[in-house]
Formats: structure tokens, sequence, C-alpha cells
């Protein structure tokens, strides 16, 4: 599904990763831990196509390369990013937002878009199946939520917009243990053979909850380490100093 | 300076010699100094008469006949009406009212010479305006429904300046919500020059909503003088975009204890538009409350200014007084232009003021991109969020929807 060769980021002249390699397949968790300042954030930057980053290196997904789509064609396409930090859009009511991203997505698919009634079931029953009060639905997109209520919208537009390969950016940075274990088991849901994660953590707390398949220890931009979830518990004993 | 233009008086039917005496002293009084220039303070960011210059090759006045037209009415809510064309009162309807409560004619011109405005406009008005209205609200009657006035000009005032003067009265503890719709799509270009005397008795409230429904090749400059008694309110929601040039100019006298107001507007500018708001409210009483919200969206090569003036006098002791000027300016090309000015004579105040410019923020926009939504949307849902919030205060929903609707249609390009 995705296979990263030789990725190299650059931004204001420093470089931030240095030769990334990593292959995704379908039905997989991936997990990349690393310490502060490894690359991880730049990893997930790279992917969903955010601006003002030099790329050297290919990234291919299902075969095509990454390069030549838009942030919004990828998203399209079925990449979805769960923010580390979702921003705060003023002004912009977080259902309307929702409505236009689902159909945006369904209409680049080629699916019919979805009228305000059956979207509205859509989402109430997503929603609840997170436990997000539909008052959050009416408010101002993440424009005052906690932490924890950013993190489950971000969980909440994966389930809607259903997407192949979902990366999730320290998503449990922030979260209280009852919000962790609703994300976890909102992404537990979510998975199966045909779509893929690559978790994105500092602590091996959320691996306790989403099981991965593989763990990779990013330093100074490169992969140094793979193994399976056995990695991350000893990672979380030892430390990174030990590794990297 | 080349001068572009052509008035004549004696187009104007009807007129007593009296009337034509006091008209042509001021077309002296115009003619003394011509269209505003930058070199007038108040005018310093719109320079009317070089853009006049830049886009008409002459202006000639008219007198129009009041010939029924006809046009769309809003089905969004029901709603009383009044319809002009070109400024001149064509008909009006008011059959969810009592009728004996509402008072609704043509103008009635008395002689004046000027109110005295040093603005060459007032002079110009005064000298050519025909048509317009007076509207008097009784005393205790508040409308069950909203009023709308359905500003329509003909397609064919090319080069064609229209000046009228309206007269609105809220008596004692009386109640109006009027809404102001601007509906003319011309490719002419034609200037229109209006004055409107606003008078809120005590404990009334009116709230004056200016929306225009499409793009126009019209120069528009509107000069609203409103006085205000005990416990009165007068808010303002102005949604203007789509015109090639409008100045509204607006002057809030809060000249009793008591007495509130607000000014809320959203502007979405693009091409070489080019459109001003400029308030004074004189704080002329105590415990008075003032409010200003005023954002802007520039695009292209447009310009847009406001200038704010707080004024208190001495004896307004609890004033509070407030006004917040925010853009967001779209391309290097375009501009924006704020004056705030607070002159204060009274010691026991509050007043604040703030301006802000800057570009949009280019994380939220990938953040929308992320979840799939094409760039040109997503820049569309920021600007639409950024203005619609002026509209949050607006306590009737059905117009507050109707009015979030236009503006959505004013970002997106009529």
């Amino acid at each position: 599904m995705l296979n990263i060769k030789n990725l190299e980021a650059i931004i204001d002249n420093k470089h931030i990763l240095k030769g990334l390699n990593l292959d995704i397949k379908p039905g997989e968790v991936h997990a990349i831990m690393g310490p502060n300042g490894s690359g991880k954030s730049t990893l997930a930057n790279v992917l969903s196509g955010k601006n003002g980053y030099e790329i050297k290196g290919d990234i291919k997904y299902n075969g095509e390369s990454l390069s030549e789509l838009s942030t919004e064609e990828r998203a399209q396409k079925g990449i979805f990013l769960a923010f580390q930090y979702p921003l705060e859009i003023p002004g912009v009511n977080t259902n309307t937002f929702l409505r236009t991203s689902v159909n945006s997505v369904r209409k680049a698919q080629g699916e019919k878009e979805l009228d305000t009634l059956t979207f509205l079931k859509l989402i109430k029953e997503k929603a609840s199946e997170l436990g997000i009060d539909e008052k959050f639905l009416s408010r101002q997109l993440n424009v005052g939520f906690s932490g924890g209520e950013k993190k489950k919208n971000e969980i909440l537009q994966m389930k809607l917009l259903q997407p192949k390969l979902s990366i999730l950016d320290e998503t449990d940075s922030g979260l209280d243990i009852d919000a962790l274990r609703i994300v976890a088991d909102g992404v537990n849901s979510y998975k199966n053979k045909e779509n893929a994660f690559l978790i994105i953590t500092h602590y091996q707390r959320l691996l306790d909850y989403i099981k991965p398949d593989y763990v990779h220890v990013l330093s100074n931009g490169k992969i140094i380490k793979t193994g399976n979830a056995d990695l991350g518990v000893q990672l979380e004993k030892t430390g990174y100093s030990n590794i990297v | 300076m080349k001068q572009n233009y052509d008035f004549k008086i004696d187009k104007i039917n009807d007129l007593s010699p009296e009337e034509v005496s006091l008209r042509k002293k001021n077309l002296d009084l115009f003619y003394q100094t011509g269209f505003p220039n930058k070199k007038n303070e108040d005018w310093k960011f719109s320079d009317l008469n070089s853009i006049l210059n830049n886009n008409f090759n002459k202006i000639v006045n008219n007198d129009f006949l009041p010939i029924e037209t006809e046009f769309k009415i809003i089905d969004e809510f029901k709603h009383n009406f009044i319809s002009l064309l070109n400024g001149k009162l064509i008909s009006n309807d008011f059959s969810f009212e009592e009728k004996n409560k509402i008072s609704i004619d043509n103008f009635t011109y008395k002689n004046e010479l000027s109110l005295g405005s040093k603005n060459s406009l007032y002079f110009l008005n005064n000298a050519l305006a025909t048509g317009g209205f007076s509207l008097e609200i009784s005393k205790n009657y508040k409308l069950k429904k909203p009023l709308v006035i359905y500003n329509n000009f003909s397609n064919s005032l090319k080069e064609t300046l229209i000046n009228y003067k309206n007269s609105i009265i809220l008596n004692e503890n009386s109640e109006l919500n009027l809404i102001n719709y601007i509906n003319n799509s011309s490719k002419e270009n034609f200037m229109v020059n209006t004055i409107e005397n606003i008078k809120i008795k005590k404990d009334s409230l009116l709230k004056n909503i200016l929306v225009n429904n499409s793009k126009c090749n019209g120069y528009f400059y509107k000069y609203i003088k409103s006085d205000l008694e005990k416990n009165s309110t007068f808010e303002n929601y102005l949604l203007p975009s789509g015109f090639k040039f409008n100045k509204l100019d607006i002057e809030i006298n809060l000249n009793e204890e008591n007495s509130n107001s607000s000014v809320f507007s959203a502007l979405n500018l693009i091409n070489n538009e080019h459109q001003e708001i400029k308030t004074r409210i004189n704080h002329n009483a105590p415990n008075c409350n003032s409010f200003q919200k005023v954002k802007n969206v520039l695009n292209d090569e447009s310009k847009g200014v406001y200038q704010g003036k707080i004024f208190v006098k001495n004896i307004a002791q609890k004033t509070d007084a407030y006004q917040l000027s925010k853009a967001l300016i779209l391309n290097d090309a375009a501009e924006f232009d704020a004056k705030p000015e607070l002159e204060i004579y009274a010691d026991d105040v509050k007043c604040s003021h703030g301006s802000t410019s800057g570009s949009i923020d280019l994380n939220s926009i990938h953040y929308l991109k992320s979840r799939g939504i094409p760039e040109k949307e997503a820049y569309q849902m920021l600007i639409n969020g950024f203005l619609s919030e002026t509209l949050e205060k607006l306590s009737e929903g059905k117009i507050r929807y109707f009015l979030t609707e236009k503006l959505e249609r004013q970002i997106n390009g009529h």
C-alpha cells in the first residue's frame, strides 16, 4: 500500500529525514517510535502533503507517486492524518466542515454526495460510538475543545472518511486514560484487512491498546530498528538512549 | 482637474422658483470643490474624484419617472416591503401590520441649504435630489414582520447620478427590523448618492440591515445620520459586497442616557473594488454603549477602508465604547487602511479599539485540505467563517440564516 524509499526531507535548511525506508501492506499496523526531534511528525507532514518541505527519494501509494498528488487528492484517495495538534477554526461549524469533507471525498471517488438528513443520521451514529456529545457538532470546529475532545474529533473524521491508510500523529498525547481507551476502541473497530495504520507515538502507552504488527524506531531521520510489539515494551523499560 | 460632470437643476420636474434658487446655491457650493478628493481628511483613503475620473466619461443627473417594475420578492421569510426604482418610491405593502400605525410617503423636500456638513456630496444631494421616502412608525407599535426596502435600479443608468433622501422615524417604544436590499446587476456605470435621516425615540429599537444581492457597476455613497433618545437601540449589520465603489458614512448620535448602538460589517472585496466604512459615534450623554466590529477580506487589487471615530462629550460619563477592525489580505496588490480615532472629554469611561490585518492561516488551509476539501473551497470556508461571525449577534434566526447564505454567495462570487 505504502512504499517509502530513501526518503529525505529538508525544511529551512534543516535535514530532518535522512533516508527513511518503510513498507506498509493492507491490514497491517505499524508503529513509529522515537525520541523528540527524530523526525516523527515530519514524516506525518510529508505524507499528508504539507508545503514547505524539500523532498528527495520516493513515496509510492498503491503504486502511484505521492509527490504528484496535492494534499486534498491524497485525502480523496484514502490517506488520512490525525493531527497531533488539530487546528481550531473559528467561524466554521463542525457539522458543516464534516459534511463538506465527506462529500468532497465521495465526489472525488465518484460516489453520490450525502444529503443533509442522511449525513446527520450517519454522524449521530459515529459520534455516539465515540461518546461525542452532539452539541460539539454544532460548535465551531475545535474552538474551545479540550485536548481529548479534539483527538476524538480526529478519530470521528477518520471513521467518517473511511481511509485506507490512517496516520495517527501522537494521538495519545493530551488524552486521559478513559479518552485513550475510547480513541483506541475507535481505531480497533475500524481496523480490517483492507486498511492500514501508521501510528506515530513517543510512548508505549497507546500500543497497549492498539496492538502493532511492527514497531520501528526512528532516530536522527532514519529507521534504525524494526521489531514486533515487544520492541515497544522493551523501549518503555529501557528508554531510547540504549538503542539510539 | 478634469471636470467630467454636467448637472442641471432644470432637469428636475415641478420645482418652485424658491426651490430652484436654493438648489442652485447648493450646486454652486458643490462646484466650488467638486467631488471629494484625498486632500479632504474624510476622503484621504477614498479619492472619489479620481475614482470617478478614471471610470466615468461624464456624469449627468436625471429625474426619473416612477414606473412599476418587476422584481423578485424574497421568499425566505415573510415581510412587509417598500419598493424603490432609481430612488423613487413605487409601491409598498404592509399587509402584516396595523395600517394606521405606519406612515409611508414620498420624501418631502424642505428647502434646506445644508445641515452643516462640509461634504460636497451633501450639497450635490441638496441640489439634485428627487424621490426617496419618509417612513414613520407610531408610538408603542412593534412591527410584526420585518420591512424590506427593495432598492431597484434600471439597467440603463449609464453614467447617471441618482440623488435622494430618506427619513425614518421610530416614535416612542416602537420596533422595526429594516432590511435594505439592493438588487441590481447592471454592467453600466452609475452612481447613487443617498442621505438618510434616522430618528429613534425613547425606548425604541431599530435593526438596520444592508445587503447587496448581486454584483454591479454601481458607485454608492450613503450618509446615515441617526439620533437616539433615552433607552433606545440602533443595530447595524452591513453586507455590501459586490459594488464597484461604496462608502457608508454613518453618524450615530447617542443623545440621551442608556442608548446603545452597534455596527457590524462584513466585506469580501475582489478585483479593483473599493469600499469604505466610516463611522462617527458621538457619545453625547452618560451611560451609553457603542460597539463596532468591521471585517474585511481583500482579494486581487481591491481596497478596503475603515475610519472609525468615537467622540465622548465631557458629560458622557460611564460611556462604554468599543471598536475592532480585522482584515484578511489575500493578495500583495490589495490594500486595507484603518484609521481609528478616539476623542474623549469625560474621565470615567471605557473606550477601546483594536485593528489587525494579516494573511490567511496556511496551517488551517492545510488542515481542511487534508480532509479532502479542495483548496478553493478551503479558502472560501475560512473566509466565510471569518466574516459570518459579524452576524452572530443578530437575534432573528430566519433573517440571520438568509444573510448567512447571501454572504456565502458574495464570497463564492455571486
